[in-house]
């Protein structure tokens, strides 16, 4: 049996969904493929937990009944302040597992992480998308030169291998990536279709459901799907700035807008496109008739369509969920277990 | 024993948690199956009160959110450590947004979640009053594991879905020795929306994970030592039944008797027969197997019911609609001169009914329970 030894810095919804998956399945992951997952150490923005022999199922699933912020509370391996340069020294781990917020404007904490994760040799898998976006050259480049891999299915479609099917197309010539790619604001959209309710009973619906957060700005002013598509860019080598992308704000969408529509027979919906022949992005709010595919895919659910120069393909499933991402973190760091420790 | 054998559900009633001290009294209570080498799967209610006050919050009393801020912020102050406190207070903020979004209107989704906190926290409480007692213990959550259909305030289970995750989970539970606590009352759609089960959706949860894991025992834990033979505030020479088939526990529940909810002998019915066991911490008084003895055959509970015009009587138990007993029970009445305005009775089903002329039914049913279970041993 082979033991890879794991560090997942960020606990909040991701962070722990992905911790106790771990600790539920990772025994059966060993029987089935033969390597060993151990947390050594788990991080939040207070303090860490560091235990270089790997937690065990027991203390990772009360690790997750902690309060928010509360790793600091847990027993003797913890400790306070965050010092991930300390989690490297101590603890060593092989693959270094990014669950921090997105920060669209510097990239940190993710970016600095992961560049000493790879500096100290460590394979890196992250569901913050900042860091690429903002840094994606930087990180393959070092990436490549230490031979490391740098995973991060869960940053588009999360809950799906969207991205790993995406890359897979190495002969086409993608010309175009367009859809559905941000699950907040798809379901305020539904309810405002639905239910009848305006933008900002809409969104409250959603942040009291734990769907939109509290500060909601990077999923209605189309930061996250800008995002996405900037990944979706260099995923398929034609990499597009964040920058650049043309972004609508959903705020403007009236319940008016809605029912106007909805009389002529269409829908509203926020759509993400990236045009990889013009080199051209965009986040904006599209009629969709009734008919059509995008029309159909509501709540929190995503749709993507895929065409290159010889295919077309669509790909539906949810974006988001804290199940649903933590499972594809936790396909991603199993890839690099299995590929690279067996 | 072997491993999975030792597991066991017990179901904790809200009416048994109304502070910090209930909660430590509950802990030790289950530390006792513990120690005796058993593995419960502890499912929790909300504390006393707190399901009321939120069914009022989201009816537009916003201010009864206070009263279970005060009450679960003192259980958790009780207790006495930070991360519980934290946990609670952070549960409550998170109610409290949400009650606050509430839209104009009823919201069946919004409902079942602000609902659900009310087990939700006690979970958290139960947990650490278990930690308090030396018990190693763990939260689960209903909403990860009981799959639901959508009808809101009144899911019911989607057993197949349910019985998958409970599989999954077991052998993590049973190697990592600690004491699996559970929300009752709440569980969620496929697509993860929170939805509740309706009254006594506690029982119903710790009779279906009971019926999926296929366990031996569930515990139905409440303030009375066991099912009565009648109501003891009307009766009070009633007595404890020492054991009853689901089919009369379900027919009782049927006629109004309290503390049995009928869904849930579903899943006992349909998937593995556990005992039910209904009682207090003292005294498991009432013994719910699948099929009674023949030795067992007989009356088990009566009640009146004085909803209509024409009140009735109800005696419950296998074999009360046999002839036999018909006979008895006419002839109790002949010898005392009782007029009855009607009787019912069929040979599929546990039960006797009689009814009788308006403001008679409480004497009559005096009667009866004392000829029929008084006079008899
Ligand atoms: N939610 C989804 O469905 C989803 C899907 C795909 C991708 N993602 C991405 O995954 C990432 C995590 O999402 P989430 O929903 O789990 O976010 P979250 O709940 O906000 O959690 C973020 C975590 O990072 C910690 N953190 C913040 N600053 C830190 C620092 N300087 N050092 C170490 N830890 C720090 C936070 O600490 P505290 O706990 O102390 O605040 C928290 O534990 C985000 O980048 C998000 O965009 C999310």
């Amino acid at each position: 049996m082979k033991n890879v030894n794991i560090a997942v810095i960020g606990f909040g919804n991701i962070g722990r969904a992905f911790v106790r998956v771990l600790a539920l399945k990772r025994k059966l992951l060993a029987k089935k493929y033969g390597v060993n997952i151990n947390v050594v150490a788990v991080v939040d923005s207070k303090g860490m937990v560091i235990k270089p022999s790997g937690l065990d199922d027991y203390e990772m699933l009360k690790l997750c009944e902690v309060p928010k912020s509360g790793i600091y509370m847990f027993g003797s391996y913890a400790k306070q302040g965050v010092n991930v340069e300390e989690v490297y020294s101590k603890a060593a781990p092989n693959i270094h597992v990014e669950l921090t917020p997105a920060n669209y404007v510097s990239g940190e904490p993710g970016f600095t992480n992961i560049m000493l994760a790879l500096k100290s040799g460590a394979h890196v898998v992250t569901a913050n998308k900042a860091p690429l976006v903002l840094h994606y050259e930087d990180i393959m480049a070092e990436a490549r030169v230490r031979k490391l891999a740098v995973k991060f299915r869960a940053t588009v479609m999360g809950g799906t291998p969207f991205l790993e099917v995406l890359a897979s197309m190495k002969s086409h010539d993608i010309e175009k990536v367009e859809g559905i790619l941000n699950a907040t604001t798809n379901y305020i959209l539904t309810e405002m279709h639905d239910n009848l309710l305006d933008f900002e009973q809409a969104l409250k619906k959603a942040q009291a459901l734990g769907i939109a957060e509290t500060d909601p700005t990077l999923d209605i002013e189309g930061f996250d799907a800008a995002a996405k598509l900037t990944i979706i860019s260099y995923v398929i080598g034609k990499p597009i700035n964040i920058n650049s992308i043309y972004r609508e704000s959903v705020t403007k969408i009236t319940l008016k807008d809605v029912l106007d529509a909805v009389k002529q027979g269409q829908v509203i919906k926020y759509i993400a496109s990236l045009d990889a022949q013009k080199m051209v992005a965009s986040v904006k709010i599209e009629r969709i008739p009734r008919e059509n595919v995008f029309a159909q895919i509501n709540g929190t659910l995503n749709g993507v369509k895929i065409k290159s120069d010889a295919t077309e393909l669509f790909f539906i499933g949810r974006g988001g969920g804290r199940m649903e991402t933590a499972h594809t973190v936790l396909d991603d760091v199993l890839e690099v277990a299995l590929r690279w420790f067996t | 024993m072997s491993e999975r054998e030792s597991l066991c559900a017990i179901k904790v009633g809200g009416s048994l948690l109304k502070d910090g001290k209930s909660y430590l009294e509950a802990a030790k209570n289950i530390k006792k199956f513990v120690d005796e080498g058993l593995l419960p799967i502890v499912v929790v209610s909300a504390a006393k009160g707190v399901t009321d006050a939120l069914l009022e919050v989201t009816r537009g009393a916003a201010e009864k959110l206070g009263k279970v801020f005060d009450l679960y912020m003192g259980i958790a102050t009780e207790l006495g450590s930070q991360k519980v406190y934290k946990r609670v207070l952070e549960e409550l903020e998170l109610l409290k947004r949400i009650t606050n979004s509430v839209i104009e209107g009823y919201d069946p989704v919004l409902q079942d979640l602000i609902l659900s906190f009310g087990e939700r926290i006690s979970k958290v409480l139960m947990v650490e009053a278990l930690e308090a007692m030396g018990v190693r213990a763990l939260e689960l959550n209903a909403r990860e594991l009981i799959i639901t259909n959508d009808v809101h305030g009144d899911a019911t289970i989607d057993y197949v879905t349910t019985a998958n995750h409970l599989e999954k989970l077991v052998n993590s539970i049973i190697s990592t020795a600690a004491v699996p606590v559970i929300e009752g009352f709440i569980g969620a759609t496929e697509d993860g929306r929170v939805t509740t089960l309706g009254r006594g959706g506690s029982d119903y949860t710790a009779t279906t994970i009971a019926a999926l894991l296929r366990l031996n025992d569930v515990y139905l834990v409440t303030e009375v030592d066991g099912i009565m033979t009648a109501d003891p505030s009307v009766i009070p020479t009633a007595r404890i039944v020492k054991v009853m088939s689901y089919r009369e526990a379900m027919e009782a529940a049927l006629h109004g008797a309290k503390r049995i909810n009928p869904k849930a002998f579903e899943p006992l019915e349909k998937f593995y027969g556990s005992v039910v066991h209904i009682g207090s911490w003292k005294l498991f008084g009432t013994k719910i197997v699948q099929a009674i003895p023949k030795e067992h055959r007989g009356p088990k509970v009566m009640m009146h019911r004085s909803l209509h015009e024409m009140p009735y009587i109800a005696i419950i138990g296998e074999g009360v609609s046999d002839t036999s007993f018909i006979k008895k029970v006419i002839d109790i009445l002949y010898e005392q001169g009782v007029e009855i305005m009607g009787l019912q009775t069929y040979y599929y089903r546990p039960s006797i009914i009689m009814h009788v002329k308006k403001g008679s039914e409480v004497s009559t049913l005096k009667l009866l329970h004392k000829k029929v279970f008084e006079e008899v041993d």
